[in-house]
């Protein structure tokens, strides 16, 4: 008797495991997943990502984790769980999607956009937004010194620009640069401009590694290094620069309480928690120098999403992954979804929103004019942590530039060229 | 039933410790035995194929600089840091077992800092090193306290270990209060009969009879403090100019960060193989000369 009620109940279980199975595959659902590595913009995608599910019927989840992008990835695939859609950095998409990305060639948006990634002939990274390097002002305080209108352009060498310094010095601002600390800032942002600038930089990278760039007669080197002795010299944190906190500066920058600091755009997502003011803006770094990067911003595509071409993604999903690309860039409620509820720049010609951020709004300025020196995006991955770590020294006053050039020198024979 | 057959013993080891074995199997000894296997590849961490290097990974981790550097630090941290928790922890478990009054409140607050995740603490104490230290040191002009300790290379590693002894000392603690409980009375009394001062009791009977005490407290401390991570990530992030990074992190950086997979984890089987050496050695001498109460 015992054995026959068990033997019921398990057909009964078993019955309702399959019709339960088979009743998702009548409705058709797919299910897309996403990795969002833009933490600041998490809630904004989970919101527009139930939206989308009720229009469409393709269930989006948006994940994202505190981790980095590449150690994250890195146990997705090897827990055999990858995301259809993975939105990561520039440098991942060279290191992953050759063998893990779809090829994309054949849609349409690449004709749309100057900042998707190729490996060698195949399209693997759609470009999310457009962000870029250069020095953060803050207008009002400036003008509430100097008394007429603040024009970036007119400060582009070095020279006008310590001579303003020296103005707002005289005008009551005691300190008006900021800088900051962080190895990324400085190794990654601030270091690497000097490679980007150069003429032939795939030249220079190489001569880096074989040895024989010569870094402290190096032309673009000094001339960075100029400014950036300026902006030490100015700088509010002087006596304990290696302690300034990046909330602090921006909060400063944001209020006036200082003028320039060197930054992106990014940095907006810290400035709008505090009292900021709306006259602010990024201009190029300046220079002395006559090749014409101090009317350019650094920079270009940032953060890109590749679908998974693994076995793990079905073709459906697939398909629904490019149907949401494409939606980001056609719709007009995509569109919106970046431009507006994002705040970012968009990567793609045909979505002529206006950027509403102060900062996001110089980089489209520049963007559309063609005055952005493009990203490198090829140094190796501890780069940013030992040559940041030889820019905190520097910026510390441990090291002089003669040192500071001989350990950027050092790190480039040590490591090997990465393959692009 | 017989109970010295072989099947007998099998059938009660399975249902006593098998759901353990099985777990621990699963979490420990497997991704060990992979993780060795992983030494000898240049595995990036995410690529489908992992390529055979031999003993490659080993021979650039004795060549890395930089790890070295990171284990001598970690050592000279571990050093001081088990030496300040284990007095303070004692002096500590002294205070709340002599009877002085609302000792079960102090046992209680000294131990809530342990309960406290390593990341928080970390972000808590940065505020503290970097702002209120700060402040304080400049409202009163104290030339010491007014720069933030974090900002130089020897003022990081002292935060760290402060940060450490504040951590762990209430923990330790509890196990010295288990061990001065454990001791009876009666023994530190005769020999105060007998003509010992005070401090000759504590010295010469307390002590010795709470030796397991101080073995288990070393332990947990060594193999704590060599691997070192979460405080060390969220207070200083090895910053200044990665001079506060200690052995753990630096794995996790070759490893992650640098996607030097094969790499990271020869290094972390050498720091394995120290912390192993250095525990199981610290345990035996302990034990060894344990006497029974």
């Amino acid at each position: 008797m015992k054995k026959s009620i068990s033997f019921a109940m398990a057909t009964v279980m078993a019955l309702s495991v399959t019709s339960a199975g088979s009743m998702t595959a009548l409705a058709d659902d797919v299910t897309i997943t996403i990795f969002n590595s833009k933490t600041e913009v998490q809630s904004q995608f989970e919101e527009k990502a139930a939206e989308y599910a009720e229009k469409t019927g393709v269930n989006v989840e948006v994940y994202f984790s505190t981790d980095t992008v590449a150690a994250h990835m890195a146990t997705r695939y090897a827990s055999e769980d990858p995301y259809t859609l993975s939105m990561v950095d520039a440098k991942d998409i060279y290191s992953l999607a050759p063998e893990h990305g779809v090829d994309l060639s054949d849609q349409d948006w690449v004709n749309d956009t100057d900042y998707e990634i190729s490996v060698g002939d195949a399209v693997y990274g759609f470009p999310i937004c457009v962000e870029a390097r250069g020095v953060l002002y803050n207008a009002e305080a400036i003008e509430a010194i100097t008394g007429e209108e603040f024009v970036p352009e007119n400060y582009a060498t070095l020279d006008a620009f310590k001579e303003l310094l020296e103005t707002l010095v005289a005008g009551g601002m005691e300190t008006p640069t900021g800088i900051m600390k962080e190895d990324w800032s400085l190794g990654a942002h601030y270091l690497s401009e000097i490679y980007e600038e150069q003429e032939d930089v795939d030249a220079f990278i190489t001569s880096l590694h074989e040895g024989s760039a010569d870094l402290i007669n190096n032309g673009k080197f000094n001339a960075l290094m100029d400014t950036f002795d300026v902006l030490m010299q100015y700088n509010y944190a002087k006596d304990s620069a290696i302690a300034a906190e990046r909330e602090v500066t921006e909060q400063k920058l944001a209020e006036g309480e200082i003028a320039f600091m060197f930054g992106g755009n990014w940095d907006w997502s810290v400035i709008n928690a505090y009292d900021y003011s709306e006259k602010m803006g990024m201009m190029p770094v300046p220079q002395n120098t006559e090749d014409g990067t101090n009317t350019k911003l650094v920079g270009g595509g940032s953060k890109y999403f590749f679908i998974d071409a693994s076995d793990n993604t079905s073709d459906e999903q697939r398909q629904a992954a490019k149907d949401f690309l494409n939606w980001l860039v056609y719709d007009e409620e995509g569109q919106s979804f970046l431009v507006n509820d994002c705040a970012l720049v968009p990567a793609f010609s045909n979505n002529a929103l206006e950027v509403t951020d102060p900062l996001g709004n110089s980089v489209k300025k520049y963007a559309d004019a063609g005055a952005l020196v493009p990203n490198y995006n090829y140094a190796p991955d501890d780069h940013l942590s030992l040559c940041g770590a030889s820019f905190q020294k520097y910026l510390a006053g441990q090291i002089d530039r003669a040192g500071f050039a001989e350990e950027i020198e050092n790190y480039w024979k040590s490591t090997t060229p990465v393959e692009h | 039933m017989k109970k010295n057959t072989m099947s007998y013993k099998v059938k009660q080891y399975v249902m006593f410790a098998g759901p353990a074995t099985v777990l621990f199997c699963a979490v420990v000894l497997l991704p060990f035995v992979y993780g060795l296997y992983l030494t000898f590849t240049s595995w990036d961490g995410i690529s489908k194929d992992k390529p055979f290097v031999g003993l490659t990974n080993y021979i650039s981790a004795f060549q890395d600089t930089a790890y070295w550097q990171a284990l001598g630090r970690t050592a000279i941290y571990s050093v001081i840091a088990v030496v300040l928790v284990n007095i303070v922890a004692f002096l500590l478990a002294y205070l709340v077992t002599s009877g002085v009054k609302g000792q079960n409140f102090f046992r209680a607050g000294f131990f809530i800092p342990n309960l406290i995740g390593g990341i928080v603490l970390g972000y808590i104490w940065k505020f503290v090193f970097n702002r209120a230290f700060v402040a304080l040191g400049q409202s009163l002009s104290i030339g010491a306290l007014s720069t933030s300790w974090l900002a130089t290379t020897n003022g990081a590693m002292l935060c760290l270990i402060i940060v450490s002894v504040w951590q762990y000392a209430g923990y330790m603690m509890l196990i010295y209060v288990a061990g001065f409980m454990s001791v009876p009375k009666s023994l530190a009394e005769a020999a105060e009969i007998d003509g010992c001062t005070k401090s000759q009791a504590m010295f010469n009977v307390t002590i010795p009879l709470m030796r397991a005490s101080f073995v288990q407290c070393l332990f947990l401390t060594i193999t704590r403090c060599f691997m070192v991570y979460d405080v060390n990530l969220s207070l200083t992030k090895g910053e200044p100019f990665n001079t506060s990074v200690m052995a753990a992190m630096h794995v996790y950086n070759q490893a992650f960060t640098y996607k030097k997979y094969g790499m990271g984890q020869a290094e972390a089987l050498i720091l394995f193989l120290i912390c192993a050496i250095v525990g199981v050695t610290q345990v035996y001498i302990g034990k060894k000369g344990e006497v029974a109460a």
